[in-house]
């Protein structure tokens, strides 16, 4: 008796550690569908018997076209969410596709491009393919054959293939010159012209209401901001909720080729990043980050200072994005700068009206990037999954995400466009306009409830979770005839007023800060192009990967040091460390990148005269 | 032990064996397939991933579209001053590291010892569930609770502030000092209960004449740890240092990567971590990492069998 159990132990054992072993081959491919077929099935199945008993009245729009209720995997690359979509925009999409969206999202997943690389090798990415097209990606992503090949989709959309320059575009980027993808943020915008709505996404945001404590000091250039911040400090030690407040906080999530947040004050003097190349948008200069002189290097020094003065948050160097933003809508920090982040996490509707706000302050000598359409669209495409299980619905779904309806519905996060038409806007003769749920929505978007009928939930939670922008919001809606942000509508800026914008618009005679920036002549236009380098080579790639976390990390203990002489040696051991490592190599590499993109933005500037 | 016991279970089956079924020595075969097949899953199947480090791998590319690049990956690795200095320091650290590990490793014996002195049975057993318990926590949770203790706003900062016994908050957990000694306390912390478990065993296996003997003769409490506890664990422990000699290179990552900072990452890089970075940690050069993975079996397999010739010399015994 023993000995058959002691037999059929060992038995099993093999026979699951074999099973366990081997398992995978069998269900390569599938990994995905399995996870999403359960419900799939389940849904349609109780689904589809109801639907065809009950009158086709009763459907919706999608049910009438898809009878099979679907669940698709959409890799989404920039979404900062992951699971199945909810709330209204889900509702959306139920109702005209017959299908959720599950999103899977490298950001919330972590580790970078492991996501990616896993889900490439077992051969399916999703159903929906968000994914960058720097580097070749696009190039292996299509050799790979992980895309499925929509020129002939493409060519009998009108919607998609008006937007020639960014097919031209995705064509020119794989090798049989076929149409994979559709680039994201295309614009009908002059390359050459600020295309942003109304803030600029660089520059100097301030606690208003202490900066006119303090009488509006002028600031000539970017290190006077120090002493004034510093006095801003003392003033305010503490934030609303009584904790310590600080003048700077950083944080390190987004730190890549270098610190990403000493690498701003250089987007103030119209510097982008290509590398280990800091360049003008112009043309003008070019810097190698490590260099003594060198604006990222300023930068460095910046907060290094900041922090001598002791006016940067000790925690700057553990904390991360979602920390520092909670700190941001506490009040425990004074200074942005991203108008995406300060200013949208503070001036909420209680606290302007208390006239507390983050506003843009001018610094005489800046030049701050500012953003020119691009009619190619940006380094970001959406394409369709080799192995999806409905194309033609898929390139549905894509080409609504191009038409007027899809950008007001799937770019209205972070106040963009303006969300659907008779939820949160309503033509009134003939003039868009926002429905009094609509302001209350985009004014506490966190807590205004949705309507059931429009699925519920809470507005901020119903928001597409792509983050894709098919198209820039502030292009015209042809159906409006006015911008798809609904900031820029006249009807909206008659209305919205409070005691910080008004006091601001009042000492600097401009209602937004791009009129300022114009008038006071402190922005230059990084022009749109469709240009992209060709990939680098592994060598290159690893030779950066070494020498990026050398700098990222002598940076931030550079920031850190305890005085000017260990900042000097910590940025000489720095430059003689990454050059052991190869960086002149790598540095020649991006100098010839940064060159190309120049001369495409020229070409650009150009044709747009 | 297990030989012991290996011993055992012939001579057991061989009264049996004239019986039925399968013959005594696929029987015992069979037993031990289930092992040698976790054993070839996990150790050999592997193996074959090795091939990644001869090509250029580039994700999403399959392996068969990419360039096969022969040795260029382990050359790379020398080409350069820089690479080599960084490689010496990772090497630093993971043999200081592993060498205070392996230092603090009497620590277990000789917190058995004394536990087992413990009469009390109910505080004995507290004492044992409460120092094993630590083993069980993720480095992820340690690290977490690290932060709120030493981190600049966490507890300890907090305490030392309304005190009024510091100005500027003390960074713990940012600083390059005394990383290494950190590091081994936090190990100490969350393995010493789990690695008492074999002493423990092994003292409850002791031969209670002896202790009757020495009593007799006159020896007192710490009399009988020292001359009958402890040389008998000795064989024991031997076994477990030679092994984790072998083991050197491979100090894990977890305990390191949630750790590390831009502050300390000089000195906490250990080889597996760097391994990791490489590979995974955003820069994508798998085939680099795998090489460097090589390497490092390489190096364990040559150090095992250093370890196992003197170990054959100096007690007789070989452990592989």
């Amino acid at each position: 008796m023993k000995k058959r159990t002691a037999r059929m132990v060992s038995l099993a054992l093999t026979l699951a550690l074999c099973a366990t072993g081997c398992g995978k081959k069998s269900d390569e491919g599938k990994e995905t569908s399995t996870t999403t077929d359960p419900t799939a099935t389940e849904s349609a199945s109780t689904n589809t018997p109801a639907a065809t008993e009950s009158a086709d009245a009763s459907k919706t729009e999608g049910e009438q076209k898809y009878p099979e209720f679907l669940t698709i995997d959409v890799f989404a690359n920039e979404s900062n969410y992951e699971g199945i979509e909810t709330g209204w925009f889900a509702k959306v999409v139920k109702d005209k596709f017959n299908m959720e969206l599950n999103i899977i999202s490298p950001n919330v997943s972590g580790g970078g491009d492991t996501l990616f690389t896993t889900r490439s090798a077992a051969g399916d990415l999703g159903d929906i393919v968000i994914i960058g097209c720097e580097n070749d990606r696009l190039k292996d992503t299509v050799t790979a054959g992980l895309l499925y090949d929509m020129t002939d989709l493409v060519a009998g959309s009108e919607t998609i293939s008006q937007y020639t320059a960014a097919i031209d575009k995705v064509k020119g980027l794989v090798t049989d010159g076929r149409v994979y993808a559709i680039p994201k943020e295309v614009s009908s915008q002059s390359p050459a012209e600020p295309s942003e709505t109304t803030d600029l996404g660089f520059g100097a945001f301030v606690r208003w209401d202490y900066y006119q404590e303090l009488g509006c000091p002028e600031l000539n250039t970017l290190e006077d901001l120090l002493p004034m911040m510093k006095q801003m400090q003392d003033a305010h030690p503490t934030s609303d909720s009584g904790n310590a407040a600080y003048a700077f906080s950083l944080f390190k999530d987004w730190d890549g080729n270098m610190m990403n947040l000493a690498q701003q004050p250089a987007r103030f003097y119209g510097y982008n990043e290509t590398g280990f190349v800091l360049h003008k948008v112009d043309g003008s200069d070019y810097d190698s980050i490590i260099d003594n002189d060198s604006i990222y290097v300023r930068g460095l020094k910046f907060f290094f200072n900041a922090n001598q003065l002791g006016i940067l948050d000790p925690e700057s160097t553990t904390q991360n994005w979602d920390t520092l933003w909670n700190k941001y809508v506490d009040g425990a920090v004074m200074f942005s700068p991203w108008s995406w982040q300060g200013p949208s996490a503070y001036n909420t509707t209680a606290n302007t009206e208390a006239g507390k706000g983050i506003k843009y302050v001018p610094i005489k000598d800046t030049q701050i990037i500012s953003t020119g359409g691009s009619p190619a669209g940006v380094q970001v495409v959406i394409g369709i999954g080799s192995k999806a299980e409905d194309p033609q619905r898929m390139f549905d779904f894509i080409e609504w995400l191009y038409s007027p309806e899809g950008i007001m519905n799937n770019c209205s996060a972070d106040s963009g466009a303006a969300g659907p038409e008779g939820l949160t806007w309503e033509l009134v003769d003939g003039k868009c306009q926002l429905t009094e749920f609509g302001k209350e929505a985009f004014a506490n978007p966190v807590t205004t409830a949705v309507p059931d009928e429009w699925g519920g939930g809470t507005w901020r939670d119903g928001v597409s979770a792509l983050n894709y922008k098919a198209v820039k919001d502030s292009d015209i809606n042809p159906e409006t005839g006015v911008s798809y942000s609904y900031k820029m509508w006249d009807s909206y800026k008659d209305e919205n007023t409070n005691p910080v914008d008004q006091s601001w618009s009042e000492k600097y005679g401009a209602d937004t800060m791009i009129e300022l920036v114009l008038k006071d002549n402190n922005y230059l236009v990084e022009a749109g192009t469709s240009f992209i380098p060709e990939g680098e080579s592994s060598d290159i790639t690893a030779l950066r990967n070494q020498c990026k976390a050398k700098i990222v990390d002598y940076s931030w203990r550079m920031c850190f040091a305890k005085d000017e002489a260990e900042f000097d040696s910590l940025l000489k051991e720095m430059q003689d460390t990454v050059k052991s490592l190869g960086y002149d190599d790598v540095l020649a590499y991006d100098m010839q990148c940064a060159q190309g993109k120049d001369a495409a933005r020229a070409e650009a500037r150009d044709s747009a005269k | 032990m297990a030989k012991a016991k290996a011993e055992n279970v012939p001579q057991q089956a061989v009264q049996k064996k004239k019986r039925r079924g399968v013959p005594e020595k696929y029987r015992l075969f069979l037993i031990a397939l289930p092992f040698l097949a976790l054993v070839f899953i996990f150790s050999y199947v592997p193996l074959y991933g090795w091939r990644y480090a001869f090509y250029d791998y580039k994700p999403p590319l399959k392996l068969s579209q990419c360039d096969y690049v022969g040795f260029k990956w382990f050359t790379m690795l020398f080409q350069n001053k820089g690479w080599v200095t960084q490689i010496l320091n990772v090497l630093k650290n993971t043999f200081a590291m592993s060498g205070l590990g392996i230092l603090v490793s009497v620590l277990p014996v000789a917190f058995a010892i004394f536990l087992s002195e413990i009469k009390c049975k109910w505080a004995k057993n507290l004492i044992q569930t409460l120092t094993t318990l630590p083993n069980f926590i993720s480095w992820v949770i340690v690290y977490s609770v690290a932060f709120s203790l030493f981190s600049t706003t966490g507890m300890v900062n907090s305490v030392l502030g309304d005190l009024g016994l510091i100005s500027s908050p003390i960074s713990f957990l940012d600083s390059p000092n005394h990383v290494w000694l950190k590091m081994c306390f936090w190990g100490v912390w969350k393995g010493v209960g789990w690695s008492s478990i074999m002493y423990l065993a092994a003292i409850s296996s002791c031969d209670q004449e002896l202790y009757e003997a020495a009593r007799v003769d006159g020896a007192g409490r710490f009399r009988l740890m020292w001359h009958i506890t402890l040389p008998q664990l000795l064989p024991t422990y031997f076994v477990l240092l030679m092994l984790s000699v072998a083991n050197i290179l491979s100090n894990g990552m977890e305990q390191y990567y949630v750790f590390a900072n831009a502050f300390n990452k000089d000195k906490i890089q250990v080889l597996d971590y760097y391994v990791y970075t490489i590979s995974m940690g955003g820069g994508n050069t798998y085939s680099l990492g795998v090489a460097i993975g090589i390497l490092k079996s390489i190096v364990s397999v040559t150090l095992l069998i250093i370890v196992n010739s003197i170990s054959k010399k100096v007690r007789g015994e070989s452990i592989v």
